[in-house]
């Protein structure tokens, strides 16, 4: 049975569609990328399955439980104990230290702050910034600040880590290292990943990829208005 | 660039940008306002003759009558304008994200950072120009207004007389030069690139303690008042005219900026206090904050904190003439012709230092508003990673209130030490006869009804003004929580989805 599922979901802002009718079922442990050009609805949608945003119309389930229903305080404990999140850029509190970010959803689930920090400590050498533990983000690189956030994702154990373009702001090479570090700790720990992005090169990471184009799935997943007919040999497509 | 073109591009921008122009120029407004009716006492003629017979007779009020007594009441008027000039402060912060932006955004269509200095002084200028313009009009309409002689062809206002006309456009003109003035000073740590403002932020140490030796200096300054009175007396001379001025004005002024600075450490160690003993994360929150902009606080409280030393002092002044007044009763002496007249004019203060309050307040939604603003994306992001809304909530009311409430007790503490300093001696009196008649000052009048009576020697210590201390504390703490409240009311809007949209 799905681990995540979204069944017809609609959701507008305004007069503007941004979902019109999308469905999706995400199993555990698997990661899914979500790709299609800006303003296709990517982000929308991924609002829509953590439960930040409530779809107008149609459902979101979690392991068998109609979640969009649910009240904000109940969204916000689910996304705080089973559910990670993490954003291109904007998500570190600028004036605490690496350790006190990524301790922060510990202590807001009632961990003990030594405990908490322990366990900060080493979420940041497993990903390979413990040098930071006690740096604020305004001194470090946008790499090290994506992999400080990526550590406060994870470090609740979650399971299913929303990613939105979560590379977005980085170099290619900084890029490539965060999301290494990433899939491979979900891999470890069985983490289901939806992750947002417009870069092939990201969604390559993924297990399967989903496409959106004008806030609907796209059947052909290249983007194209029709479907591909096979012709000639093997291999060869046709418009 | 021509004056056309500056005028367009400071008056293009967002809804901030216009909230931010119509704050400044409310604030003009009612800084004008204040000048104006300081000028207007000011310009009040002064009959000729002497002491007691200079009266402006044609008022009903004792402060406009006198001459002796219309310098302090221009004086009082010019300190309201205190915090409205801290609330201009504040409202010139408003929007500096969406501004930086369209700033960095002339750079990058080619202009000079001197044409960019320039546009905002355009802005800060206008906006203070529209705010003394209406200053100016309703001073004009409120003098017509308020013109009403009473039933004996008294005027309870000075709506007779206007200030001269180089006064009032040193006032109209003189403020938009000085808002535009202070919009290029407020740019000096900006540097406005194509790519973005770049601000050099020095990273500040921890403030100490030494604005103790501010507060120090200012209340030894107002110790000294008797003292040297005491020094000339005994060589029979007067002091120099601006010595006690100069002992007043500046050991105010110290202790003003002692506060306002201590405030800077006290919000630096509550960030401490908070991050050692407190439990959860949103007084860590707080504390992270706290200690890393200590000054926040010195700048948002500095007007209410101001407001807190004149009332907290004029509570001592009124315990100190309640004093007198008790020790001149009991050997038949009024303190003055009448002592309601002073009493009333301390009412007035009081009544003054509560508008400083309210005025304070506005200074403060603004500046807390704009913090909460700036910081929307950080708080979207940890809404929509499960933070709940009231953490973060908790946490704006403890930065808020962390600092505030020792900076107000030590506010309250040195308004108090100023005036106690002086007025709050033990009066003896009596150890000699004195006339007393019994009945009204009818009575009085009649020599055979007086009798002489010895008077004991006595002493009247005047009591600390415990009732009207916690008045101010408490009107001052009760305009940070108003103010916090208003502030959250802005909290769901700031952590909105919609903040954290890449595409």
């Amino acid at each position: 049975m799905s681990g995540l599922q979204a069944h017809g979901v609609v959701r507008s802002y305004g007069p503007t569609p941004a979902l019109r009718g999308v469905s999706l079922d995400v199993a555990e442990g698997e990661i899914v990328a979500v790709t299609g050009p800006s303003g296709c609805g990517k982000s929308t949608l991924l609002h829509c399955l953590a439960g930040i945003l409530r779809p107008d119309v149609g459902e979101v389930h979690w392991r068998g439980e109609r979640i969009d229903t649910w009240p904000e305080a109940a969204r916000s404990r689910l996304r705080r104990t089973e559910f990670g999140v993490l954003f291109q850029f904007g998500q570190l509190v600028p004036e605490l230290t690496a350790a006190e970010n990524v301790a922060l959803p510990l202590l807001l689930a009632g961990t003990g702050r030594r405990g908490a920090g322990r366990a900060a400590r080493e979420w940041l050498d497993r990903l390979g910034v413990a040098h930071l533990a006690d740096v604020r983000p305004g001194a470090m690189s946008g790499g090290q600040q994506q992999r400080c956030a990526t550590a406060r994702a994870l470090v609740t154990g979650p399971r299913v880590l929303f990613a939105d373009e979560p590379t977005g702001a980085l170099d290619t090479l900084g890029g490539e290292e965060v999301l290494t570090r990433l899939v491979h700790l979900a891999r470890e720990q069985g983490t289901t990943i939806v992750l947002v992005t417009h870069e092939p090169r990201i969604a390559a990471y993924a297990d399967r990829e989903v496409m959106l184009r004008d806030g609907v799935v796209d059947p052909t997943g290249l983007g194209l208005d029709e479907p591909l007919v096979p012709v000639a040999g093997p291999g060869a497509v046709a418009r | 660039m021509t004056p056309v073109v500056a005028l367009r591009l400071a008056l293009a921008g967002n809804r901030t940008d216009t909230v931010r122009v119509v704050l400044t120029a409310l604030s003009a407004a009612l800084a004008a306002l204040a000048a104006l009716a300081a000028l207007t006492v000011l310009a009040v003629p002064t009959p000729p003759g002497g002491r007691g017979v200079n009266n402006a007779e044609q008022y009903s009020n004792a402060l406009l009558r006198e001459p002796g007594l219309r310098g302090g009441t221009a004086v009082a008027l010019l300190l309201l304008a205190v915090p409205v000039l801290a609330l201009a402060g504040q409202c010139v912060r408003l929007g500096a994200p969406a501004r930086d932006r369209r700033l960095a955004a002339f750079r990058l269509a080619g202009a000079t950072p001197g044409q960019v200095a320039a546009l905002v002084a355009v802005e800060a200028g206008l906006a203070g120009l529209l705010g003394t313009l209406v200053g100016l009009g309703t001073y004009l309409a409120g003098r017509v207004l308020l013109h009403r002689p009473d039933g004996r062809g008294l005027l309870p206002l000075p709506t007779d007389v206007l200030p001269s006309p180089s006064a009032i456009a040193a006032v109209v003109l003189g403020l938009p030069v000085l808002a535009g003035l202070a919009g290029v000073v407020l740019l000096r740590r900006v540097t406005a690139t194509p790519l973005g403002v770049v601000r050099r932020v020095r990273r500040e140490r921890p403030p100490g303690p030494w604005a103790g030796l501010l507060i120090a200096a200012g209340v030894a300054a107002y110790g000294l008042l008797v003292p040297v009175g005491r020094w000339y007396a005994a060589r029979d001379q007067d002091p120099p005219a601006v010595l006690e001025p100069l002992l007043m004005l500046g050991g105010g002024l110290a202790a003003l900026v002692g506060v306002v600075v201590g405030t800077g450490w006290l919000s630096h160690t509550a960030g401490r206090l908070l991050h050692r003993w407190g439990r959860g994360p949103a007084t860590l929150l707080a504390a992270r904050r706290l200690t890393a902009d200590p000054w926040a606080g010195s700048r948002t409280l500095a007007a209410l904190l101001a407001a807190v030393i004149v009332g907290a002092g004029a509570a001592g002044l009124r315990a100190s003439m309640l004093a007198d007044m008790t020790a001149n009763r009991a050997i038949g002496q009024s303190f003055a012709a009448s002592d309601d007249f002073y009493l009333n004019t301390m009412d007035l203060v009081d009544r003054a230092v509560q508008v400083a309050v309210a005025l304070a307040a506005g200074g403060l939604v603004v500046a807390l508003v704009e913090g909460i603003v700036a910081r929307r994306r950080t708080y979207a992001a940890l809404v929509a990673s499960g933070v709940p809304r009231s953490v973060i909530g908790r946490s704006v009311a403890w930065q808020a209130l962390a600092p505030a409430v020792p900076a107000t007790v030590l506010a309250l503490a040195v308004g108090l030490l100023l005036t106690w300093t002086t007025g709050g001696r033990p009066r003896s009196y009596g150890g000699q006869t004195a006339q007393v008649c019994p009945g009204d000052a009818a009575g009085c009048a009649d020599p055979s009804a007086l009798r002489t009576v010895w008077v004991p020697e006595s002493v009247v210590t005047p009591e600390l003004p415990w009732g009207q201390l916690a008045g101010v504390g408490a009107t001052a703490l009760a305009a940070v929580l108003v103010t916090v409240g208003v502030g959250l009311l802005f909290l769901r809007t700031s952590t909105a989805v919609e903040e954290l949209r890449t595409g």
